[in-house]
């Protein structure tokens, strides 16, 4: 039929116009977790941000930080928007990946992750932070975020990590189930999931890990090799994740500039099985800080490192200063000097 | 007609494959050694798979910190008492579907069903049931150990000469007697087999049971090392569950050849 020829040879050509763009698009891909800590990374794309600097940004999702950071290493992804662990500092001192920027961040102020207690420690006595010591915790990992949060809660009020019984419970699943049987005493979880907790009157929230032991989560990773023989494409990928950034901070932190346009986007990635009236307020209350422009805390990083390596976490050969990479984005605190 | 008159050989030895042990450790040797060479020449990078001497300097730290005994400790308890509850099980069943009718008809169904579960995926549940301490990690060996034990008695049950037992109801011998002194040896090369697969699967399960809420174990320390991406020490892990993999194997070998004496 000519008919059907004609729609042919238009799709053909549609096709190839749309190869020849891809073609002049310079393809990334970048490794991320649906949730909303990868926001601004959600919004450089909806909003074209990545495409207005020529790259060609496919995102992958994985289902937990680690193994975003093999994907690095492995050059199977070009960047990772995730937390800290010591497991990827590890594989960032073995040279695979370095920090160019921050992600989230716990500072005073601004609604961060909750001191949790079971109803059942509560009734016991558990009021205060200061009251935890002796108590079991649950974490996910060995050397994830929720290890160095209760070390260093510990070092501010006084107790130790040995004084702890530590509880890996490898999902945060399986942490809150733990908590709501009383099964662990205490966690420390972000806002998502300690307001739903609380005002299910499941557990008692006893602070915020702000107030005592501020201090950087995560970051944007890139490959070393990216970083080095790449740099025009990785300084690109940085400022369509600044601008990110930018709207993320508009519409949430500062203020509500752009809300309802930003939560669409975000919305495609995080809750995306639910309708906009019930992920909405849930995206809202994940919300936590991100610094303007990606700036990150050098110093902190480096006294996460340090931590780690002091507890056997990480290797001893592990140096900050080979992965944290302040030369893209002028970083908040600077590293220590050597 | 000369040929004919050629004597002929014994050709009936039949296969009869024997244990040279130093070839065994040999080859252990030559693996080890070839790997060592790699990482050594750089063919191998640290990132794909650490040198066996990094390995064994973590196994030696391990020693030397006095926790290698508190996690082999954790994790032969947790291999034993598990182990031991789903064999001890699995036998009672495994026997009962052996003899009796009503039993295989009724139990051979979910022990077709139920043996194909992944255990893991039992987790959850497992931790609702027994909770996040030494319960549930028991209860996840016993789960791994028993349906091996299962299908191995009962098919070993089967397999004994159906004449055996007819002469021994001939002989007007009762049932009791039939099985312990026909049924019981003749299914003992059987129930040693299963032994040993319910064991490997034991030390396999040790990983899954210890990754919720164990601060000690080989399985924990595994799970800490891939978290922690430390590849050395991960490997260390492993070359443990390969030792206790050896040591269980020896000595079933060793029961094995008490036990089978009369064959």
């Amino acid at each position: 039929m000519t008919f059907s020829y004609r729609v042919r040879s238009v799709l053909a050509g549609a096709a190839a116009l749309l190869s020849l763009q891809a073609q002049a698009a310079e393809k990334v891909t970048a490794g991320s977790l649906t949730f909303v800590s990868s926001a601004p990374l959600f919004i450089a794309q909806e909003k074209g941000y990545f495409a207005a600097e020529g790259l060609d940004v496919e995102i992958k999702f994985f289902g937990s930080a680690q193994p975003i950071a093999v994907a690095i290493a492995s050059g199977d992804v070009d960047f990772g928007l995730t937390a800290f662990t010591a497991g990827l500092f590890n594989l960032a001192g073995k040279g695979a990946l370095k920090i160019v920027a921050a992600q989230l961040q716990e500072v005073k102020g601004f609604e961060g992750s909750h001191i949790l207690v079971s109803n059942k420690a509560y009734a016991e006595g558990v009021t205060s932070v200061d009251k935890l010591k002796g108590r079991s915790f649950a974490l996910s990992q060995v050397g994830s975020s929720f290890h160095y949060m209760i070390g260093q809660l510990g070092e501010k009020v006084g107790f130790k990590l040995s004084d702890m019984e530590l509880k890996p419970l490898q999902s945060v699943g399986n942490m809150l189930a733990a908590l709501k049987s009383g099964q662990v005493d205490s966690m420390i979880i972000v806002p998502q999931y300690a307001r739903a907790l609380v005002n299910a009157g499941e557990a008692k929230s006893i602070g915020q890990i702000a107030d005592y032991a501020p201090y950087q989560v995560g970051g944007l990773f890139a490959s070393t090799r990216n970083v080095e023989t790449r740099r025009p494409m990785v300084e690109k990928f940085i400022r369509a994740y600044q601008k990110g950034i930018a709207d993320y901070r508009a519409a949430f932190v500062t203020g509500e500039e752009g809300r309802e346009q930003v939560l669409a986007s975000v919305h495609k990635y995080v809750f995306k099985d639910e309708d906009a009236k019930a992920a909405y307020p849930k995206i809202l209350s994940g919300v936590m800080y991100i610094e303007e422009d990606g700036r990150m805390d050098a110093a902190d990083i480096y006294r996460q490192v340090d931590w780690y390596r002091g507890l056997g976490y990480v290797d001893a050969g592990v140096k900050a200063e080979t992965f944290v990479d302040v030369s893209f984005v002028k970083p908040l605190t600077q590293p220590p000097a050597k | 007609m000369r040929a004919d008159r050629t004597p002929v050989t014994y050709r009936a030895g039949g296969f009869s494959p024997r244990m040279i042990q130093a070839l065994g450790a040999a080859s252990f040797v030559a693996v080890i050694a070839a790997l060592e060479a790699a990482a050594r020449l750089g063919w191998i990078g640290p990132l794909s798979f650490p040198a066996p001497s990094a390995i064994g300097a973590a196994l030696a730290d391990l020693y030397r910190s006095g926790l290698l005994a508190q996690h082999l400790g954790a994790s032969l308890r947790r291999l034993a008492v598990g182990w031991s509850a789903g064999v001890a099980s699995g036998l009672v069943i495994g026997f009962a579907l052996g003899v009796s009718t009503f039993a295989r008809s009724l139990g051979l169904p979910w022990v077709a069903a139920i043996s194909a579960i992944p255990k893991i995926a039992l987790l959850p549940l497992f931790i609702i049931w027994f909770g996040i301490g030494e319960g549930s990690k028991y209860a996840t060996i016993a789960f791994g150990a028993f349906f091996p034990t299962v299908i191995n008695t009962f098919g070993g049950v089967d397999n004994i000469p159906r004449n055996l037992i007819r002469m021994g109801q001939s002989f007007n011998l009762k049932p009791l007697s039939i099985i312990l002194a026909i049924v019981l040896p003749g299914t003992l090369p059987a129930i040693l087999s299963a032994f040993r697969i319910s064991a490997s699967i034991g030390i396999i399960l040790l990983v899954s049971a210890e990754m919720i809420s164990a601060q000690y174990g080989i399985g924990a320390y595994i799970i800490e090392q891939q978290n922690l991406f430390q590849l050395d020490r991960l490997m260390a892990g492993v070359v443990l569950l390969m030792a206790v993999g050896l040591a269980v194997y020896g000595i079933i070998a060793v029961l094995e050849r008490w036990l089978l004496r009369w064959r």
